[in-house]
């Protein structure tokens, strides 16, 4: 069939841009992929679900987080080439915060996210060494959308290494974004660090801590 | 005897100057030195050789939207419930089936070719005039196709990023297959034997897609003006990837037919509850 080939090779036309993956990511097999995505996002959906405090859900979000993300590989492929010009010191902010504001991100909305549900959707693909599995998640009153979960092995564990919301990475979004704030700003990671402890503050804020 | 004049397309040539303007006056983003190959890789990465016009372009979009676009759209969504817009917007995507149409043949596409048929069929029929989406739940998903995409299939490059007040993130090629894709729409042309209907009728589905598609991209835009540090690198990314994956045309992606084929934005697509 023509037009698949002709679609697959645009495809991989495409594919440079997501394939500056983290190097340490190892080949995932993909129904254990499928499975540790079913798996982490029932603990999530339980965390955000379930009763306590803002405060307390906080702190299980971030435990699973922290146990299901390569936040490290991923903080790292976010600034790319800042990564190795900034110091160790701006190393260690960076990634402190980093971590921060993807847990803090998540936390200021789960008013937003009670009642989420998800569920396994129908493609579950390779994407070079990690597995791309897709999940539909569903809140009330709204439009149920897509998420791709892009899984690779780190340290022979499976981990998330991006989100794919319809189609739009994170970890490349959110690279555009870094890299933009620093170029802007003369090149200087330390203006990065300064517009992200700005943004931690504000969601603790708007959290009411 | 005055030509047809649709709307969209006189809103489209003053700002296609106004980028082309901004390409020659506002000179262009600062090209790292040669001795920097990372940087250099980056700037070609970003694609945005005029990137403080486009900024420029930016902040203007972002006043019209601040002081009309938004707030029209809130309006909208406030008044109208959710089926009465499920409604408007599955008119709309209706009538862009036609050159849905077009594209698909023109890609080739055979099988989307024959579902697009056959979505215009059953849901400006049964679909009273496309108010329903019979045809979705008659497993017929809906998908988008416009003439930039096509452009691309054809191997056209996108050129270098462009911001478009109202319109949004784009390029040369995605801006020529938006106005192609009004060219060739038949209900531009079409006048039921009265120019002055036609105009309005014209009038009303411009205005309508703009209300709709921003009120559908209401909780991302927020998302991104709340967290981003950048709202214009994060949304100049997102457009670009979004546009990648529809020219891909990959399986078990669906989207929405509406949008105007610049990438400001689809509808709510893909799987429903």
């Amino acid at each position: 069939m023509p037009d698949v080939t002709l679609a697959r090779r645009l495809f991989l036309a495409a594919l440079p841009a997501l394939m500056a993956g983290p190097a340490l990511a190892q080949a995932v097999d993909t129904g254990r992929a499928t499975t540790f995505i079913q798996a982490t996002g029932r603990e999530l959906v339980a965390a955000i679900n379930g009763g306590g405090s803002v405060a307390q859900r906080r702190q299980q979000v971030a435990a699973i987080l922290r146990r299901a993300v390569d936040v490290d590989g991923v903080g790292r492929f976010i600034l790319g080439r800042y990564w190795r010009q900034a110091s160790p010191d701006e190393q260690a902010e960076y990634m402190r915060l980093f971590e921060e504001t993807l847990i803090r991100n998540l936390s200021a909305r789960f008013g937003e996210y009670q009642g989420v549900r998800f569920s396994l959707g129908r493609t579950q693909q390779r994407a070079e060494d990690d597995t791309l599995v897709n999940t539909i998640v569903e809140r009330p009153n709204t439009a149920a959308f897509s998420l791709d979960w892009r899984v690779g092995e780190v340290g022979g564990q499976p981990r998330v290494v991006d989100v794919i919301a319809e189609g739009t990475s994170l970890r490349l979004t959110t690279r555009s974004e870094y890299s933009a704030v620093i170029s802007r700003n003369g090149g200087r990671v330390s203006a990065l660090l300064d517009a992200m402890r700005n943004q931690v503050s504000q969601l603790a804020a708007r959290e009411g801590r | 005897m005055r030509p047809p004049r649709p709307p969209l397309s006189r809103l489209l040539a003053p700002l296609l100057g106004l980028a082309l303007l901004g390409g020659s006056l506002a000179g262009c983003a600062t090209r790292p030195p040669a001795d920097d190959p990372e940087a250099l890789e980056e700037f070609r990465a970003t694609n945005d050789p005029i990137e403080p016009w486009n900024r420029a372009m930016y902040d203007v979009h972002q006043a019209i939207d601040t002081a009309v676009l938004r707030p029209v759209a809130v309006a909208y969504r406030a008044v109208l419930p959710q089926p009465v817009r499920t409604g408007v917007s599955n008119v709309l995507s209706n009538l862009r089936s036609p050159v849905i149409l077009m594209n698909d043949a023109l890609q080739g596409e055979t099988g989307r070719f024959g579902t697009t048929l056959q979505r215009f069929l059953l849901n400006s029929t049964v679909g009273i005039g496309g108010i329903l989406d019979v045809a979705k739940d008659l497993g017929l998903p809906p998908h988008t196709e416009d003439f930039g995409q096509t452009f691309a299939v054809a191997g056209v490059e996108e050129g270098p990023f462009l911001f478009i007040p109202i319109l949004g993130p784009s390029n040369p090629r995605d801006l020529a297959g938006f106005a192609a894709g009004i060219a060739a729409d038949p209900f531009t042309w079409l006048t039921y034997g009265n120019r002055d209907l036609a105009d309005t009728l014209n009038y009303i589905r411009a205005g309508t897609t703009v209300v709709s598609t921003r009120e559908s991209l209401l909780d991302t835009l927020d998302d991104v003006q709340r967290t981003s540090l950048d709202p214009y690198a994060t949304l100049r990314s997102a457009y670009r990837q979004q546009r990648a994956r529809e020219i891909a045309n990959r399986a078990g992606t669906p989207d929405a037919p509406q949008g105007l084929g610049t990438g400001l934005g689809s509808t709510p697509s893909s799987p429903q509850p």
